[in-house]
């Protein structure tokens, strides 16, 4: 073959990587089902077990509380991706493709872009979910698109991570436990179910700085579901939209060129 | 004069402080059987990990089809076909999918791909379960998918690593006939085994390794006859010695007795069979059964084994400091 035609051979690999996880994805209703129903359960538990008694000056708790449960969900579909590519890895199955003429990208790449996909009827249901509990977007559908354009890439981001995780732990037990407790913390510490101003002081500062309430304070201002301007001094929270894409973007281009060279030296 | 279809040199690996590999050199003639026959952890599994571009070696050389295992890698994959231990084929795709998958993985083309896969799922009995999951199939089916996956680009050289380990003699029997399908076409096996029958059954050249090196190669029958020539055993049905000793000593000073038989060397094969017979004519003994035995590869394999030598101990006590 002539070098000119490697590049688009490492295109159809990763469509072919993709498709057989696409593939596998919709074969296995019980973690569609799971990754559906926990956003419903999330919804009900705080927008009505914890949000009556939560006050929110002048305005609704469960649109400021939609927003923050979205970019929880995004943060925490990075596990189900940790635990999934640490299986992968110990099954003989990577050998073969390693002894196929594959590009070294392929199987994670197409990991990356078919758990997005995946993730999307569950960002769906979430959405309607969110409209049924009376979230109304009130920025305008331009801005609405853009804030679901902003999760979609924190997502893909978040993927990135989920697979770094997967192809360092040494059994999908161990990266569960890995990746587990660091998204709790970013998930819980945050702006996403309560205003930070009100935390311990030592605990608003990560709040504040904690870059999943960039990607929250991002969406309530497209969304329109702000209750005040963001707390003055945190640089991040003054320039959200900025923040989550350069954040993403520099995720991204580092942990993914790390995952393909990590998962071409992985060997049983 | 045809290059070897693979070709190792000074082979060497280890693992920490085991040492996997020692020093492993063979080859292989294109369109032949080789079997790498050895017990468990005596490296064969690491020899075909590095002959398919999944491991490094420490030092030595490899070739497959012509090119170099660690420096044309992905020349050498275009061109070889491997079945591991471990299945390989997703449980959550159908047969058809799984060989889908690997055919496009192989860059043949959708039409060359569909193609190829009815013929191998033909050609494996696997028609009747192409649009089954594969986690439905049983343990030879699995296999035989697993196989028929590795041959879906037509490889120039083909890898069974333990092709038959843990199937029942049925399912066994089966991949014989596959394997042997598949050499009538030409393609060069590597295959690894600890079971001697199914190297001598299958295999052209066997190579026995043990503790990462090689302690013997040769055809089976080169193997055989380095241990011992054949020899004529007369077994008499009951345990008389007075009938044993006449017959050891009709037979002459090379003859001897074991048990209830009186063996001796057959140093002209079947020419000594029948004068034992004639001898034997006419002595009026209760003769059971008059015979010419071959050497097994059992006397073989635990000849060679047990004469590994210092390195062979060298690799051992290593291994249980790991």
């Amino acid at each position: 073959m002539v070098p000119a035609i490697r590049l688009p051979w490492g295109v159809v690999d990763i469509y072919t990587a993709t498709l057989r996880y696409l593939k596998r994805g919709v074969r296995q209703p019980d973690v569609i089902f799971g990754s559906v129903l926990f956003p419903i359960i999330f919804v009900v538990l705080f927008g009505y077990v914890f949000g009556g008694s939560i006050k929110i000056p002048g305005g609704n708790y469960r649109s400021y509380l939609m927003p923050g449960l979205f970019s929880q969900a995004i943060l925490f579909g990075s596990n189900s991706v940790a635990v999934g590519i640490a299986t992968d890895m110990s099954e003989g199955v990577i050998d073969r493709f390693k002894t196929l003429p594959i590009a070294r990208s392929a199987i994670v790449v197409g990991r990356a872009v078919s758990s997005l996909v995946l993730g999307l009827p569950a960002m769906v249901v979430m959405i309607l979910c969110a409209l049924a509990v009376g979230w109304r977007p009130t920025g305008g559908l331009g801005n609405a698109g853009l804030a679901f354009g902003l999760y979609e890439l924190y997502g893909f981001a978040m993927i990135w991570l989920g697979i770094l995780v997967g192809l360092l732990a040494r059994s999908a037990q161990a990266a569960d436990v890995i990746i587990s407790i660091p998204t709790f913390f970013l998930g819980f510490i945050s702006n996403v179910f309560v205003d930070p101003a009100n935390m311990p002081a030592w605990l608003r500062v990560f709040a504040n700085w904690n870059p999943i309430s960039a990607l929250v304070t991002a969406a309530r201002q497209l969304f329109g579901n702000s209750i005040g301007p963001p707390p003055p001094g945190v640089w991040s929270l003054d320039h959200p939209v900025v923040t989550t894409i350069g954040l993403a973007i520099l995720i991204v281009a580092i942990a993914a060129p790390f995952c393909v060279r990590r998962y071409s030296r992985i060997s049983h | 004069m045809t290059s070897p279809a693979i070709s190792v040199e000074r082979l060497a690996r280890s693992f920490g402080q085991t040492l996997a590999l020692v020093d492993v050199s063979f080859e292989v003639p294109p369109g032949s059987v080789c079997a790498l026959l050895g017990r468990n952890g005596a490296g064969k599994t690491t020899a075909v990990r590095i002959l398919t571009t999944l491991l490094s070696a420490d030092s030595g050389r490899a070739q497959v089809a012509g090119f170099d295992v660690f420096s044309q890698a992905d020349k050498v994959r275009t061109r070889i076909g491997v079945t591991g231990q471990t299945a390989t084929m997703d449980e959550l795709l159908t047969g058809q999918e799984n060989l889908d998958i690997v055919g496009r993985f192989c860059h043949l083309g959708a039409a060359t791909s569909r193609l190829r896969a009815n013929n191998l799922l033909r050609d494996f009995d696997l028609v009747d379960a192409k649009d089954r999951l594969v986690k439905k199939y049983s343990g030879g089916m699995k296999r035989r998918l697993d196989l028929a996956a590795s041959l879906i680009a037509e490889p120039q050289v083909l890898f069974l690593d333990e092709p038959t380990t843990g199937l029942d003699p049925i399912s066994r029997r089966e991949m014989w006939a596959a394997i042997r399908s598949l050499v009538s076409r030409g393609t060069t096996v590597l295959l690894t085994t600890q079971y001697l029958d199914e190297a001598d059954q299958l295999a052209d050249t066997i190579v026995v390794i043990d503790r990462g090196l090689v302690v013997a190669q040769g055809t089976p029958e080169q193997l055989k006859s380095s241990i011992g020539r054949p020899h004529v055993r007369v077994t008499l049905p009951d345990l008389d010695t007075a009938a044993l000793e006449r017959v050891r000593s009709a037979l002459g000073d090379l003859a001897e007795i074991h048990g209830l038989s009186v063996t001796m060397p057959a140093s002209r094969g079947l020419a000594t069979l029948s004068e034992v017979v004639a001898q034997l004519e006419g002595m009026g003994l209760p003769i059971y059964e008059v015979g010419l035995e071959h050497p097994s590869l059992d006397e073989v394999f635990s000849t060679v084994t047990g004469h590994s030598g210092g390195a062979g101990l060298t690799a051992r006590s290593t291994e249980q400091d790991s």
